[in-house]
């Protein structure tokens, strides 16, 4: 049992952290946020490295490597809240690969393998990062459709990721939406941990600094406990993802229960651990210029994007109520 | 990535579920028969897996183990639980007392103590807690003062589990007093049981049961060759104990942890409220809990074997296993009701028990207190010296 990387999957990690660590900054972030845009220069320097389609098969223009490697690309996309269309593009990907029609994958796939096609995902109503997309997969009552008109524009919290009102109306997958849907919410849930991981850094690291009383404030109690609970939820969510991911690839059978773990486990720790970060920053949290609320605004929209956690604890209790059951019997 | 085990690994599993089957323990006295013939069951079950080598498969060929790998220890514990057997009775002396000996004890103690730990024909406890020293281990006060050939001991120990069965007990003494620091000047001991200066009485916890005791140590001797790792080295060596405290164990109460989620969902579909939302999001999370403890638990273990060092699961496993234990029972006696506290109900001795869980082995305050200084660097929490 082992829940390393691979070498080139740590290359895959290293290579997207370089990368955004220097060209998705802070203030780079910031301001397309308050302009409401996608960092069109960006976008294409990922494509062109082949990110988007890094899950998609070969024979439809993707990497075809696993959930694994997309999970990692997921986690640094959310470390940085990078104003880019990845993960729209990313879960509209997925869920076509997994549950389209042959015909339906030739038409789309290439080029939301390669970028020149942006997609989103989600249910009816606000779909997050719909705005300027080409597709948008809408996802409702267990039916997923193709919707080529995103509908009209509607802001969010999260400007990071500009979004739109869709309609239902469109050519439904004929496959397992369901299966397709345990696969698009582990990247979701991936992105959540990368959102956790930095605000725990950031606080870490302003804890330490901040000095009140003549001491730093992470040295009083109330203070550190709460980081470490931060670093408990960040760590039970970055587990489950890895499960999850793991078992997209190499044991499907498992990945209904563990994509759900990842999704519960992940949306609430991203709700937990931004909000804990914008408390511990205290007055400075709450401003603008401290950007700690880019990564709570995309965990508040990712907690609830492709359902809730509320949502899979409750197909836990049954999946794990049927096996009870099953077992006592 | 790969969470499955090796085919080493699961023939080491193969093997010991065939075993188990085959060879289960005896039926468990029945309750008021009390807490001793239970004990006496257990002791007879580690003799049973002694036989078959099976006491400790972590323990090298050379002491009578099977130089199990980390993983497979793992699994051994994963299998007691799912076999719903108990551990064996000498777990002190299994898990912390024979492997601190092993990295410090001489050639003479190794050859005389270690075997009948193995067959649990001499039982060990842990004196390490004091009244005045709980968390703050350093702060404890029982003397060693040397006379002749030995030390005589005079202090008290409390938390002292199975004391009353044991014949050794792994001591930590203060033998020099006034240095600078209070962790200098302490020395590990093993201090038998069998004398007169040593009284035993059992501390009865609010299960009514008494899985521990104070020990009052007045005039006790020890010798000079059951001093181990040195006289004045006694943190370190007390140290190389607390870490192996958890490591198995974990293990099996993370699978015990499992079975009683079973066993409290089964329960809910029989009351017919599986579909009571509330419910079905408490059970949920409950899972999501569970699960995630199993893989930090994997995690955490699999990064030593690979690494050498772990990463900060180690610190987190316990504490999230018994922040779950608590909120398991307590949901078991929503659930359930109030037949759930009732006397004969398993659920009310499980409700009683997991209180102690965040207290014992380390409170849930002093694990924060190493997650927020060992693992996320935060400044020292200021302490009076």
């Amino acid at each position: 049992m082992d829940f390393g990387l691979t070498n080139d999957q740590q290359d895959i990690q290293r290579t997207a952290r370089d990368l955004l660590g220097e060209r998705a900054k802070p203030e780079r972030v910031r301001e397309h946020a308050e302009a409401g845009t996608v960092d069109v220069e960006l976008w294409h320097g990922i494509a062109e490295l082949g990110w988007p389609g890094i899950a998609v098969a070969e024979e439809h223009g993707g990497q075809g490597l696993g959930a694994v490697e997309l999970s990692i690309l997921c986690e640094e996309l959310g470390r940085v809240a990078a104003p880019l269309p990845f993960l729209p593009t990313v879960l509209a990907a997925t869920l076509i690969e997994h549950a389209g029609s042959e015909e339906q994958r030739g038409r789309w796939l290439p080029g939301l393998a390669s970028g020149e096609l942006r997609g989103a995902a989600g249910g009816v109503g606000v779909v997050p990062g719909a705005l300027g997309a080409d597709l948008v997969v809408v996802v409702e009552d267990g039916a997923a459709r193709i919707v080529e008109n995103p509908g009209d524009p509607v802001e969010t919290i999260d400007p990071t990721r500009p979004s739109a009102r869709v309609e239902g109306a469109g050519e439904e997958l004929p496959g397992n939406v369901e299966a397709a849907l345990d696969r698009a919410v582990v990247a979701v849930a991936a992105e959540l941990v990368g959102v956790c991981d930095r605000a725990l850094s950031m606080t870490i690291e302003y804890v330490k600094n901040r000095q009140q009383f003549g001491t730093p404030v992470g040295a009083f109690q109330a203070v550190s406990h709460r980081c470490a609970e931060m670093l408990l939820a960040t760590e039970k969510a970055r587990s489950a993802v890895a499960f999850a991911s793991w078992a997209a690839d190499a044991d499907p059978s498992r990945l209904a229960e563990a994509a759900s773990i990842a999704k519960a486990a992940a949306s609430d720790a991203g709700r937990e651990v931004t909000g804990g970060a914008i408390q511990l920053h205290g007055g400075v949290g709450f401003t603008w210029e401290a950007d700690v609320h880019w990564l709570y605004k995309r965990a508040q929209v990712d907690a609830l994007l492709l359902g809730d956690g509320k949502h899979y604890r409750a197909r836990l209790a049954k999946l794990i109520g049927q096996r009870a059951m099953a077992a006592a019997a | 990535m790969d969470l499955t085990f090796s085919e080493k690994e699961t023939a080491f599993r193969d093997e010991l579920r065939a075993w188990l089957a085959a060879n289960p323990p005896s039926d468990p006295p029945r309750r008021e028969e009390g807490e001793e013939a239970n004990y006496a069951w257990r002791r007879e079950w580690q003799r049973q897996l002694y036989d078959w080598g099976w006491a400790a498969p972590g323990w090298p060929a050379e002491y009578g183990g099977r130089g199990a790998t980390l993983t497979e220890s793992a699994i051994y514990f994963e299998e007691l639980g799912a076999a719903r057997v108990p551990l064996p009775a000498n777990v002190l002396g299994l898990l912390l007392g024979g492997p601190t000996l092993m990295v410090w004890g001489t050639d003479e103690q190794k050859e005389r103590y270690l075997p009948p730990i193995l067959s649990a024909e001499e039982i060990w406890c842990q004196g390490f807690s004091e009244p005045d020293a709980g968390s703050d281990l350093a702060a404890l006060k029982a003397r060693a003062v040397k006379d002749g050939d030995g030390w005589v001991v005079t202090g008290q120990k409390v938390w002292t589990s199975g004391a009353q069965y044991s014949k050794w007990c792994m001591l930590v003494a203060r033998t020099e007093s006034g240095l600078a620091k209070k962790h200098h000047g302490l020395t590990y001991f093993l201090m038998d049981m069998e004398q007169e200066g040593v009284q035993v009485r059992p501390l009865r916890q609010i299960t009514g049961e008494a899985e521990f005791n104070e020990l009052f140590i007045d005039g006790a001797r020890i010798s000079d060759a059951n001093v181990v790792g040195g006289v004045g080295n006694g943190w370190k060596v007390a140290l190389t104990t607390l870490m192996n405290e958890r490591a198995g164990l974990g293990f099996a109460l993370q699978v015990r942890l499992r079975q009683m989620l079973d066993d409290l969902f089964a329960a809910t579909a029989e009351r017919g409220l599986l579909e009571d939302s509330l419910y079905a999001d408490a059970l949920g999370e409950l899972h999501v809990r569970t699960e995630t403890l199993r893989l930090l638990a994997w995690k955490g273990l699999t990064d030593v074997e690979r690494y050498g060092q772990p990463g900060p699961e180690g610190s987190l496993v316990k504490w999230l296993w018994s922040d779950t234990n608590q909120k398991l029972t307590q949901l078991a006696a929503d659930i359930v009701g109030l037949e759930s506290l009732t006397a004969e109900s398993r659920w009310s001795y499980e409700l009683l028990r997991a209180r102690g869980n965040t207290i014992e082995g380390g409170t849930t305050e002093i694990l924060r207190n190493i997650v927020a200084e060992r693992v996320l660097g935060l400044p020292r929490i200021a302490t009076a010296a």
